[in-house]
């Protein structure tokens, strides 16, 4: 079922699932949490398959399917476990990420390459690396951890927070500042404009359509755009799913090598 | 002819008035949309154009296929900053100096116009290493300045353990560095370079480097600010010194104004028409004042001379204006018409700008030509009689026509040794030939500056350091998608890059294969021994996967188009001589048919070094069109002219000697055919037949006012001789202020023209007078009387 994004938002406002009275207290710190915890933390785990869509500025596309499966160590804002598992292009059919998720810390990832039967363990000092060759970040897929930076609340409109965050450690990251827009209601960041140096947008994060799946409010549609090439990538999620109750060794080395049942 | 020359003498207000309002009103419509763009209109501001691409029509299958496949792998074009810090044993791997770099790359990512995300310094590049025991690491090489002398030195061991970087961004022995900043478009490399030396003078010399800015962009676009120099400077000086000679040879202040205001009012609406028509200021079309300018005064050199000897014989100047014009009036005709042809023959040429500065040299010939014949004589009618008074040849009338001193002595000698001359002309034309065989064609706009430029400095020593600065890509086009995922077909393109870097032309190669390698070289712990292309086209494809999780995903797409159909592989040469080029096209094609690949692949190549190579290629074989055609018109203008098979012949021999042994002296001091020396055999052409038309057009005046050639040679000598000899020094100092201009294209045409002259004028009093003595019966029907033998 595909709704433009303003039906959904529209729906999702009659709906009434917060109290626009309560929020309107909240200060930024707190948007920016409940931000994170509805993009990233709905459920106790999760699993969906990923359609990605590179669209390069000559408007040439490279698709790429893949299974993203998470698990929460514990509570919201904490801990979390990452599997990638690509489906497609055949060549990479197979090829596994691992991601351990370390909000205070740097993260731990694991690369698994079929063809050269190959775990390597990645070091990277930043998450703001590509994901795969998308123009979304690692960092896009795991979500940042809200205290890496300072909110503002900048505005508050009818339907939107409107957040402006600037970077604790200006040195890690390539950003100056970035806004995003929060959907009053369910708190799902909507829009994120990254602003350099200069305060010109480079980057921007849209996303294109909402469902409610086992009454989460859940992105299933979302583009980046790199706005100095104008490429974008667009990911859409399918078949998602929460509550499937994934183990925790499921989310180790071992699993690597092996897929499990879960993304087969 | 005579009511043109009343015309001028009769409503001479009318015809100034005419002509200067003409010229003020292009000069307007010229300027107005430049000065003031906000008002709109639909005329086009003056446009200044300094990219070589459009040395090629937009629609040219080789430089279309050139924009296609820089969009194709998204590569733009790059300013080069080189940073060296000479006779240092760590060069610049100083946390100084690299904190400046660092700096400056900052700067340059906040500039407009400048592609971020595609710098390559070190910053801004991933470093792929061991990170312990089963861990690669993407991080940022150099992510802060480096605070210790252990820092910086770690930089450089990490660039350089990385093989698509040396040679590239760390020079090979680890002591400079090459930063590539590409930009949006050719036109706004020079105001980036600028705002980027803005900050590097900011650095004072605390950390001893020094920086060279190159790249064809910044060299292209300094170009466009020199030629603005040449035209501001080299043209004013070139009128200032016509007029000085003029007044040396007739005196009269007022009369040698005339041609100066026929010169300026030529270009002025030559280059008016130039902008109204939505032409652009070119290398090329920025010389057409220069060689307007000239030639607008050869004609009026003639009439004033003319004018200078016979005002004594009437003390009337309607008289002597009717007088001179009806002497000239044909050889002036058709000296225009020739030098235009000459100049016109210039639009079969293949080269859009060559094309424009053809066309509208010769529509300046021709407006030159109508100012003189009606611009002069109604300037003269203005003058008072009285002011001219005791003006003109100083001697007893009927004398004026005798030759004297040198022009003389050459009349003795054509005379009675006709046939040493002819000899020596047939010798010098074989020489000639022996040399034009040897004649070099090449080109390459960096050396069109000036050796100690700053440009031309630092392409020479980025280049004793590094691979090579000039940019070369071979598109190579498999039949399916995947194909340089076969590892065979990237292990075959490694091969052929060692063997083509081996063969001395090539700095530096880099391909798929390189990247491929270097990541699973890391992937598999770091051992020399994995520095090859892994065994399966999945293992290939996981690779590059692996590449494209670190900051710079897109750089594999400069390599590989996104189904991996078609591969670039970047050359980069430490020469952008058009002949170097060619050698290593020349190189590949041979590589491709001595080793066949193992997948059928097509070959084509694009970027700017090549590039030149199309154009240079057109032009030769256009010029060569243009010259044997404009050769056809002017010998079938003099045979009409002449009304004579041989007298047009005769009118053809000093252009031909000029063209030959010119080009013979290129071919033997192994001066390069490039650009500006092809476009000098249209002026070569233009200027030596229209000494061969005035030389041969008196010739016949004269000999019909005497007993014999032989009586006539000595009158021949006088006036039109010197009107002659006092052209080839007025148009020779008139050039030489090209010397001076900065550019060397510019100073390559000031020496040629200077030569072309001394050789026209040769042939033209030499050999003309000789092939005349030798010839006398058959050119001249009265001579077969027996009482006036032909002496030899």
């Amino acid at each position: 079922m595909k709704r433009t994004l303003l039906s959904t938002l529209l729906l999702l406002g009659v709906a009434g699932l917060a109290g626009p009275l309560a929020a309107e207290e909240l200060t930024a710190d707190e948007v920016a949490d409940r931000a994170a915890a509805s993009s990233y933390y709905q459920g106790e785990d999760g699993r969906a398959e990923v359609t990605m869509t590179i669209t390069d500025r000559q408007g040439r596309e490279r698709k790429r399917e893949l299974i993203i499966l998470r698990r929460d160590m514990g509570a919201d804002l904490g801990k979390q476990r990452f599997y990638v598992f690509f489906l497609d292009p055949a060549d990479v059919r197979r090829t596994a990420f691992l991601v351990w998720k370390n909000p205070t810390a740097d993260d731990d990832r694991w690369l698994y390459l079929p063809a050269l039967d190959l775990v390597r363990r990645i070091a990277a000092s930043d998450e703001r690396t590509s994901f795969v060759g998308s123009d979304f970040f690692y960092e896009d897929v795991s979500g940042r951890a809200p205290e890496e930076d300072e909110h503002e609340l900048v505005e508050v409109t009818d339907t939107y927070y409107v957040l402006r965050s600037t970077p604790k450690d200006p040195g890690n990251v390539e950003f100056a500042s970035y806004t995003t827009y929060i959907h009053k209601d369910t708190f799902l960041p909507v829009q994120t404009e990254y602003r350099d140096s200069n305060g010109e947008v480079y980057r921007t994060y849209t996303v294109e359509e909402v469902e409610t799946i086992d009454g989460h409010p859940t992105v299933v549609r979302s583009r980046m755009t790199d706005e100095e090439s104008g490429g974008f990538t667009v990911l859409e999620y399918e078949d998602v799913e929460y509550g499937v109750d994934l183990g925790e060794d499921l989310f180790t080395e071992r699993y690597l090598r092996n897929p499990p049942a879960e993304v087969q | 002819m005579k009511s043109v020359a009343d015309l001028g003498l009769k409503r001479p207000w009318f015809v100034i008035g005419f002509s200067s309002l003409l010229a003020l009103l292009l000069l307007v419509l010229a300027a107005v949309p430049t000065l003031f763009p906000q008002l709109g209109g639909p005329l086009p501001a003056l446009r200044v154009d300094t990219d070589p691409e459009n040395m090629l029509a937009a629609d040219e299958p080789a430089r279309v296929f050139h924009r296609e496949a820089k969009d194709r792998f998204d590569l733009h074009d790059q300013i080069v900053v080189g940073v060296l810090r000479p006779g240092t044993e760590e060069g610049v791997f100083t946390p100084e100096v690299l904190t400046h770099v660092y700096e400056l790359v900052e700067t340059a990512e906040s500039l407009d116009g400048v592609v971020r995300s595609k710098i390559l310094a070190p910053s801004t590049v991933d470093n792929i290493e061991q990170a312990g025991v089963g861990a690669v690491s993407f991080n940022w090489l150099m992510p802060a300045p480096p605070q210790t002398q252990a820092e910086a030195d770690a930089v450089r061991e990490k660039l350089l353990n990385l093989p698509m970087f040396e040679g590239s961004l760390i020079a090979p022995d680890g002591r400079s560095l090459l930063l590539y900043i590409p930009i949006e478009s050719k036109d706004m490399s020079h105001r980036i370079s600028q705002e980027l030396l803005a900050k590097i003078d900011s650095f004072g010399d605390s950390g001893g480097e020094e920086y060279h800015i190159t790249g064809l962009p910044v060299a292209n676009d300094t170009f466009g600010v020199q030629m603005f120099i040449q035209m501001a400077i080299s043209a004013p000086m070139a009128m200032v010194l016509i007029f000085v000679l003029l007044l040396l040879f007739f005196k009269k202040f007022r009369l040698v104004l005339s041609p100066m205001i026929v010169a300026l009012l030529s270009v002025i609406i030559t280059m008016g028409l130039l902008v109204v028509t939505g032409n652009t200021i070119h290398i090329m079309s920025s010389m057409i004042p220069i060689f307007i300018m000239p030639i607008a005064v050869l004609d009026s050199v003639h009439f004033l001379s003319e004018f200078y000897d016979r005002y004594p014989q009437y003390r009337d100047r309607g008289k002597t204006v009717r007088e001179t014009l009806k002497s000239l009036w044909r050889p002036m005709l058709f000296t225009s018409l020739t030098t235009a042809a000459g100049f016109g023959s210039l639009v079969l040429a293949p080269i859009p700008p060559v094309q424009v500065f053809g066309l509208f040299v010769a529509i300046g010939v021709i407006v030159a030509w109508l100012l003189t014949i009606l611009f002069i004589p109604a300037y003269i009618a203005l003058m008072k009689e009285s002011s001219l008074e005791g003006y003109g040849l100083r001697q007893e009338a009927g004398e004026g026509e005798e030759a004297r001193g040198l022009l003389r002595v050459l009349s003795r000698v054509t005379y009675r040794r006709p046939r040493t001359i002819v000899a020596v002309a047939v010798v010098l034309l074989g020489l000639a030939a022996v040399g034009i065989l040897r004649i070099q064609i090449n080109d390459n706009p960096v050396k069109w500056f000036e050796p100690d430029h700053r440009i031309r400095v630092a392409d020479q020593l980025l280049n004793e350091r590094f691979a090579g600065t000039y940019p070369a890509y071979l598109n190579l086009r498999a039949e399916e998608a995947d194909a340089f995922k076969d590892p065979e077909l990237l292990r075959y393109l490694r091969e052929m890059q060692d063997s083509l870097e081996a063969s001395g032309n090539v700095g530096k190669t880099q391909s798929i294969t390189d990247l491929v390698q270097t990541v699973y070289r890391e992937l598999l712990g770091g051992g020399e021994e994995y520095f090859r292309v892994p065994d399966s086209s999945a293992a290939v494809a996981q690779t590059v996967l692996t590449y494209e999780s670190s900051h710079r995903p897109d750089d594999v797409y400069h390599l590989v188009t996104p189904d991996f159909s078609e591969a670039a592989l970047w050359f980069q040469l430490k020469s952008g001589d058009n002949q170097d080029m060619l050698e290593v096209v020349g190189e590949v094609e041979d590589y491709l048919a001595a080793n066949p690949p193992p997948q059928a692949l097509q070959p084509e190549w694009f970027g700017l070094t090549y590039i030149n190579v199309v154009w240079q290629d057109k032009m030769v074989a256009g010029m060569l069109s243009a010259l044997l055609s404009a050769f056809v018109v002017v010998l079938v203008l003099m045979v009409v002219l002449f009304r004579s098979f041989l007298w047009g012949l005769l009118a053809m021999v000093p252009l031909t000697v000029t063209i030959a042994v010119i080009y013979g002296i290129i071919g033997f001091i192994g001066k390069d055919y490039d650009m500006p020396v092809a476009v000098l055999s249209s002026l070569s052409l233009g200027l030596a037949v229209d000494y061969a038309i005035h030389f041969l057009a008196r010739s016949r005046q004269k000999r019909e006012k005497h007993a014999s050639w032989g009586a006539s040679v000595d009158a021949v000598f006088g006036e039109p001789a010197r009107a002659i000899a006092r052209n080839i020094i007025v148009v020779g100092v008139g050039f030489l202020p090209l010397l001076l201009a900065p550019l060397v294209p510019y100073q390559t045409v000031g020496y040629l023209i200077s030569s072309i002259l001394v050789v026209a004028g040769a042939a033209t009093l030499l050999l003309l007078p000789a092939l005349l003595t030798l010839l006398a019966r058959r050119a001249f029907p009265a001579e077969r009387s027996p009482s006036n033998p032909p002496s030899s």
